[in-house]
């Protein structure tokens, strides 16, 4: 298993020792990992989803991402990292987008406490599609004569998945994709109408027997 | 609800991810920290044809799918139980037609049991679950630990980062893999359920390396967690291990993959 295509040297939160200086932790003792603050691991409020996205959006790093508006917050959950990390104590958020101008995924680490970006990834990974861009592929799909002339009376959008093709001729190789699952109830899907959504285009519609 | 529970000679926490499902995050097994984190990042599906054709038999012409289990995908509460000897969380996770129970199941002997019952028919019969586990161990400190894997009728250390798949041996016990601290001798032992042609992932642990939120790498790269591995050495240092399985679905579904872990050393 030596094929990797990220190489474990590229190690996020490692390489943030530039901003270390920023502020001191907000506890004066560096935790051991037996004695971790449990509410470093409470979700985010929704003051600190914004402090993060604001500190994420400000940084000049991005300057073209959010000067340009193409991109999704896909997810922005806590992050605790362990000692003797300096970081460790730190209340983090990861945030994670994916920007279409550049189709790049944003991998970020946000420091709250000192109020910066404490890493910053930009690399080719797909993460998980937002919600936003879910319901983008339904409205796609149902908008598509192909997918219209194949619904039969009471079929209905059942999911919005992931997807990603197997070998390079398909288009979903290398380009950001979403499958619409049709069908008429939870139990019996019909159709599948892969999304390409850096385009908005449906780029294939298969009966769901034949996926 | 409170996220913290102290039954059954356990204490963790637990929380709703976006992605990865229930997290549980730092829990103690008789005052001893065992766990760090522990999540179900993904659960991915393969479908396959069935043709006549000898040289496409079982061909997968199409790539892989998934959709998080999270608050998006959340059916109901999170349940919190009792049982005979321990308590559970368990949760049920709806997308179309897959469907999705997770279990944490804490005994008062040491045992963990994160597993995954898997129903619905999907879109159609020929496709392939492939949930993945990711487990922090702390087994009693971060550091000081190593991966051993069953193999030739003994236990043998690993030296560097790897991918393990169950190869048909096992411990008197079931076990196949474990992680021990050289501190406390004490171990962690996976028991891979007999139908899950599981595998492990052993992953020298980086601050940062948590749920990557897809299985999905640059077009043509490894997938999650198989990109993380190198060559880095294990040995002494701080564990991550992914447990996966692969269950075909068939009729006789439900089934519920996913390892037992026993905790065993600690006083």
């Amino acid at each position: 298993m030596a094929n990797r295509g990220r190489s474990p040297k590229q190690r996020p939160v490692a390489r943030v020792a530039a901003t270390k200086a920023s502020r001191p932790a907000r506890r004066g003792r560096e935790p051991d990992v037996t004695e971790a603050d449990p509410t470093l691991f409470d979700p985010l409020t929704p003051g600190e989803v914004a402090d993060a996205l604001r500190t994420l959006t400000e940084d000049r790093r991005l300057g073209s991402m959010a000067k340009v508006g193409r991109y999704r917050i896909i997810c922005a959950e806590p992050l605790v990292v362990k000692p003797p990390h300096w970081m460790a104590g730190h209340r983090l958020a990861r945030v994670v987008a994916y920007d279409y101008s550049t189709d790049r995924a944003v991998d970020a680490c946000i420091d709250l406490d000192a109020g910066v970006v404490a890493h910053l990834e930009l690399s080719r990974g797909q993460p998980m599609l937002s919600r936003d861009e879910e319901e983008l592929a339904i409205q796609v799909a149902m908008a598509d004569d192909r997918v219209r002339d194949k619904l039969a009376l009471g079929d209905m959008p059942q999911m919005t998945m992931h997807y990603w093709g197997r070998n390079p001729q398909d288009i979903a190789f290398a380009r950001r994709s979403a499958a619409v699952v049709f069908g008429r109830d939870a139990n019996h899907s019909t159709l599948v109408a892969v999304v390409d959504l850096l385009d908005n285009l449906v780029t294939q519609v298969v009966p769901a027997e034949l996926w | 609800m409170s996220n913290l529970i102290e039954e059954a000679n356990w204490k963790f926490h637990w929380r709703l991810t976006e992605s990865a499902g229930i997290m549980i995050y730092l829990a103690d097994f008789r005052g001893h920290r065992v766990l760090w984190e522990g999540s179900m990042p993904y659960v991915t599906i393969d479908h396959q044809h069935e043709t006549l054709d000898v040289e496409q038999d079982g061909a997968e012409t199409h790539g892989p799918w998934w959709v998080p289990l999270g608050t998006r995908s959340l059916q109901g509460p999170v349940r919190v139980q009792s049982f005979r000897g321990g308590v559970e969380l368990s949760a049920s996770f709806e997308a179309g037609p897959y469907h999705y129970t997770q279990l944490w199941r804490f005994h008062d002997d040491g045992r963990i049991c994160p597993w995954l019952t898997i129903y619905g028919p999907g879109v159609h019969d020929q496709h392939t679950y492939h949930p993945h586990w990711r487990f922090d161990f702390d087994l009693d400190g971060a550091r000081g630990d190593a991966f051993e894997r069953f193999e030739d009728s003994r236990w043998q250390r690993v030296e560097t980062e790897g991918w393990f798949p169950y190869g048909g041996e096992a411990d008197e016990g079931g076990n196949v893999w474990r992680q021990v601290d050289f501190g406390s001798g004490a171990a962690i032992n996976i028991r891979p359920h007999s139908w899950d042609d599981a595998e492990v992932f052993a992953i020298r642990y980086h601050d940062g390396e948590w749920a990557p939120f897809s299985p999905r790498n640059a077009a043509g790269s490894a997938t999650f967690p198989a990109a993380y591995v190198g060559d880095e050495p294990l040995d002494g240092d701080d564990l991550t291990l992914w447990y996966v399985a692969h269950v075909h679905f068939d009729q006789s579904f439900p089934y519920t993959a996913g390892p037992w872990i026993r905790v065993e050393g600690l006083a």
